[in-house]
């Protein structure tokens, strides 16, 4: 940026007055046009349907509907939370499902509407947990468990990709882009891509693997196995966003005074100590900036789903923000669908204040 | 490794074979680094070459490397089914249009913002600062739900026909408007009004600038390059769009190129054609990456943004 | 505002006038601030970081409100004008040039605004830029411009307005000691010649005394003393005036037992009569003591200046420094001391008149 001004004066105070007080009405109509476009459409289209969430989340409404939306308070929060633990005698004739609708045969109403959802055996008991809405709450455990395999290794593949380019060398640059095409690659393109590579017949993963290993190799179904799905979605997921936390680690390395390198060469430290003591710590903001961006990013995992599993195999992949536009759009349920989403967004609230609190305590 | 293998870290006495341990080891690094390159582009250049190629062709050579390359089984007529089986070529018109025309208002309407926060002086400025930056956290998904509800009520001006109607749904516009306004945009912007110093903008007011002539004829013209970034932040969000199109648009008038990708990739399985159509929606953006890309990195990594 | 149409100089005043950053702040920069600045003069605000002289300019120029009080441009109260209606233009320190105009461009913004026509605009343009030296760097980008040149710029654009009052805030802060003779050289020329009423802020006495007609010593308690250079440094109002004006550091002796011994070598008499007198501090500038011949003082230090020397010396455990420029002295010679001039302040460190010998 070019501006023609040197080094900077000694701070003074804001200046009182550059539309202030003394000149009055006229300031207040600079300020009008140049600040309504921006803040009448900030209202109209983020706080207006934030306040219409949080309504309809209190309401039955439907998305096209007849009659009128009745209030119900907190009943759908109720229905997305609602579990229920009980123990009975772990026994080895029954599966837990069996024992469970039986238990709620006899106890009505007390369990009614409650589905069975896992149950863990402890010794000569075995507790069983049910709940209301057991898609929401399998889409929640699906959508932790995406951020826990997304996160890390999304992290740490930015990581080493910044630190790969933060030197120049010949060819520097193309790795960079290299890096970096993928965010800039539609999700959509990516999944379709990702898709065919991971497709279990003809997919060139396992056909790399018979390569490999003959024709005895393992040929996983990487996204028709419930156990699978989840985790290769992590990984074309880590694969797309990396490059975008690679540059913001690389402002982090760059943002190193050089030095400190220096004194710590004086000192005769290794490169592997230098990387230590000065490159690691350096970069402590950065990383809780990353981590923290990663993991809310990660917590709205919706287009890849959408894409290439649409929440299966068995509810494998089905994540918040996945069932709440089914619920809400696809099924037309508004109310409940805006319950979910709210819910979401609380956890990224957390997520978010619970960054900004971690950088202002770094920082003292 | 952030070191790297700086030759000027060993005294300049050292041992020769010392010299070619080091060498050696720069040349593994080299090689590591080459093969991650490649192991990362491979998903992307693997798209660009399965476009050319029939589908069996494609399944033939999967596990093969030198597939990538060219050979005499290439042609465009993928490229050519794509265009008959789908209104692709409207499509990417439409999110060409899409993009731009959020560009172009959403540069002036977010600095404009942005200015007036960083720059003016009126009271409530820092409680809207403090709004916008709440807004950021707010993610589409949440508001996506309830934003269909308010867009289908709203009226618009139909200039074809000279009427108003009530309802967005199945338009550009409903793509457009409610994404103008971006709160990461008015952040970015404020960044850098507020790293200009206040002189200029006092010395432009000694001149009898009034706001608005300070905000585009001085402040704007300074801040070119996050001009830049904000375009292309803007672009790829409009570009790449999924989850607002796919709830809000139904039919195919102003489908954009990412549902109908969606869409043909759910209605045939010709690999080959899959890839072209993936092809051609993403090509247009990474070469014009490849052409910014420098100017980018370095207004991004410049800017601080990593806390 | 059309050229040419403004070519009468202002007279400032200010009073009563009151300033605080905010309506909450406890301290005021500045209470009951009463300032005359005549026609055609040329006004210098000097005084250490923080005082306010900063504030004081932009309250003049519209860019800072006056709190309380008033502002009077030729009898006219103007608080409430924005600075393009008071027909006052202003130089800043860091310049203040818009990087992606070229001088031309800069030099002709505020005609611009004005609406004023191409013709008349480029021939005041080009005016502005011959009096300044700019005509080769019309073109030119700010960027591609030294420091001076900048500045040189700053001042173009200021005088093509030809506006009734110039502002200057600390405008040679910014450049190397040797640019800014010269420029202070160019600003002095441009007043001799334009004879508009000039305000400077510096923090640079010695600008402050080459420069100006008239004086304001500001502190951090406020307006100190309102002089031409000569009054302010034959006769300081107070301790701090007489500190902060003259080439060397005033010597402030306070009149008790320690500084005895030095006060008596000087000639400035005994502590204990000067107390009895009300005088707290002695002053003497290290230019008006003679080094002689005899054993009063001994010297500690020297430190050459060029020409001349700094002498520190000590008189009884009390220290002080003298001008010399005799080269023959060395660090423990032991010489005589005498004073030709001696500035005395009481308790409250307001100048006391020294009574007749």
């Amino acid at each position: 940026m070019v501006v023609a001004t040197d080094a900077h004066a000694a701070p003074r105070p804001a200046p009182a007055s550059i539309t202030g007080g003394a000149f009055g009405r006229a300031a207040w109509r600079e300020v009008a046009v140049l600040a309504t476009p921006a803040l009448l459409l900030f209202g109209a289209f983020i706080v207006l349907p934030f306040v219409l969430a949080v309504a309809a989340s209190l309401s039955n409404a439907k998305l096209l509907q007849g009659g009128d939306p009745a209030w119900v308070g907190l009943a759908h929060y109720e229905r997305l939370f609602g579990v229920h633990l009980v123990s009975v005698d772990a026994v080895a004739d029954k599966t837990p499902m069996r024992q469970w609708r039986e238990l709620r045969r006899a106890s009505a109403p007390r369990h009614d509407d409650f589905q069975y959802l896992a149950s863990v055996d402890a010794g000569a008991r075995r507790w069983i947990v049910a709940a209301r809405d057991t898609q929401f709450l399998r889409a929640v455990a699906n959508t932790f468990w995406f951020v826990l395999l997304v996160v890390p290794l999304q992290t740490m593949l930015a990581l080493l990709m910044a630190l790969a380019v933060n030197r120049a060398y010949p060819g520097r640059t193309l790795l960079r882009t290299v890096f970096f095409a993928p965010v800039v690659t539609s999700m959509v393109v990516v999944s379709v891509v990702w898709g065919l590579l991971l497709h279990t017949d003809e997919g060139l993963i396992n056909r790399a693997l018979v390569a490999l290993f003959g024709a005895g190799a393992p040929q996983p179904d990487w996204l028709g196995d419930a156990r699978l799905a989840m985790p290769s979605i992590a990984m074309m997921s880590a694969w797309q966003g990396a490059g975008f936390q690679m540059l913001v680690f690389l402002a982090g390395l760059q943002s190193i005074p050089k030095e400190l390198y220096e004194a710590a060469q004086v000192e005769g430290a290794t490169r592997w100590q230098q990387f230590v003591h000065v490159t690691l710590p350096g970069l402590r903001r950065t990383f809780v900036f990353v981590l923290l961006a990663t993991t809310i990013a990660a917590f709205g995992l919706f287009t890849q789903v959408d894409v290439l599993t649409k929440g299966g195999p068995l509810d494998a992949t089905t994540t918040i923000m996945h069932r709440a536009v089914q619920v809400g759009v696809r099924d037309q349920d508004v109310a409940y669908g805006s319950a979910m989403a709210l819910v979401f967004f609380v956890l990224v609230l957390v997520l978010s204040l619970a960054q900004k609190r971690l950088l202002a305590r770094m920082d003292r | 490794m952030s070191a790297a293998a700086c030759p000027e870290n060993r005294p300049a006495g050292a041992a020769p074979s010392a010299n070619m341990r080091a060498f050696a080891m720069r040349l593994l690094l080299a090689a590591a680094l080459v093969l991650a390159g490649l192991v990362f582009a491979y998903p992307l250049l693997f798209m660009f070459a399965a476009s050319f190629k029939p589908a069996d062709a494609i399944f033939a050579d999967i596990a093969n490397p030198l597939a990538l390359l060219p050979d005499a089984r290439w042609s465009l007529v993928n490229y050519r089914n794509v265009f008959d089986k789908s209104a692709v070529g409207s499509y990417l018109l439409n999110s060409t249009t899409i993009a731009l025309v959020t560009i172009v208002a959403g540069v002036f309407v977010n600095s404009a913002l942005a200015f007036a926060i960083a720059k003016l002086q009126w009271r409530g400025r820092h409680g809207v600062l403090a709004l916008v930056l709440a807004l950021l956290i707010v993610p589409l998904e949440v508001l996506a739900i309830p934003m269909m509800l308010v867009v289908a009520h709203l009226p618009w001006f139909d200039a074809a026909r000279g009427v108003f109607v009530v309802g967005w749904l199945d338009t550009l516009h409903v793509q457009i408007v409610p994404f103008v306004a971006n709160a990461f945009c008015v952040f970015l912007f404020h960044q850098a009004f507020k790293d200009l110093p206040d002189e200029l903008i006092e010395a432009a007011r000694m001149d009898g600038a009034g706001a608005m002539t300070i905000y585009l004829r001085i402040v704007l013209p300074l801040c070119k390059p996050t001009v830049a970034t904000a375009a292309i932040v803007i672009f790829l969000a409009m570009w790449n769009q999924y989850l607002w199109p796919v709830m809000t648009v139904q039919t195919g008038g102003a489908r954009p190129v990412m549902v109908g990708l969606q869409q043909f990739f759910g209605r045939t399985n010709q690999w080959g054609e899959i890839m072209a159509y993936a092809t051609l929606i993403t090509l247009p953006v990474l070469a014009f990456f490849l052409v910014i890309q420098k100017h980018f990195v370095r207004s991004v990594v410049g800017s601080g943004i990593k806390g | 505002m059309s050229i040419g149409s403004q070519t009468s100089s202002l007279a400032i005043e200010l009073r009563g006038v009151h300033k605080r950053y905010d309506e909450r702040a406890e301290r005021a920069v500045f209470s009951a601030l009463d300032l005359v600045i005549p026609r055609g003069s040329f006004t210098v605000l000097v005084g250490p970081s923080g005082c306010g002289k900063s504030t004081l300019l932009r309250m003049i120029a519209g860019l800072e409100a006056v709190s309380a009080g008033e502002l009077l441009f030729d009898g006219v109260r103007v608080n409430d004008k924005p600075p393009v209606a008071r027909g006052v233009a202003m130089v800043f320190q860091n310049y203040a040039l818009y990087g992606h105009m070229s001088v031309y461009d800069n030099i002709g913004f505020g005609l611009r605004i004005a609406g004023v026509p191409k013709a008349e605009r480029h021939a005041a343009i080009v005016d502005a830029a011959r009096q300044l030296d700019l005509e080769a760097l019309l073109q030119r980008k700010p960027s591609m411009l030294s420091g001076g040149q900048r500045q040189r710029v700053a001042i173009g654009r200021a005088i093509v307005r030809r506006p009734r009052a110039f502002l200057f805030d600390e405008p040679l802060s910014n450049l190397d000691a040797s640019l800014r003779g010269s420029l202070r050289a160019e600003i002095a020329q441009l007043h001799q010649r334009l004879r508009t009423t000039t305000v400077y802020v510096t923090h640079d006495q010695v600008e402050a005394m080459t420069l100006a007609d008239q004086i304001v010593v500001l502190s951090p308690q406020g307006l100190e003393q309102v002089g031409t250079p000569d009054a302010l440094y034959d006769t300081p109002g107070n301790v701090f005036v007489a500190g902060f004006i003259g080439g060397q550091r005033m010597n402030l002796l306070p009149v008790d037992a320690m500084h005895d011994a030095a006060l008596r070598a000087l000639g400035a008499g005994q502590a204990a009569q000067l107390a009895l007198q009300g005088v707290a501090h002695v002053g003497v500038r290290p230019e008006d003591i003679d080094l002689v011949a005899g054993d009063a003082a001994r010297i500690e230090r020297i430190e050459r200046l060029g020409a001349d020397s700094l002498v520190h010396l000590q008189a009884g455990g009390a220290r002080f420094t003298a001008l010399s420029a005799d080269r023959q002295l060395a660090p423990g010679d032991l010489v005589g001391v005498a004073a030709r001039r001696q500035h005395h302040f009481d308790g409250t460190g307001r100048r006391t008149p020294r009574p007749a010998p």
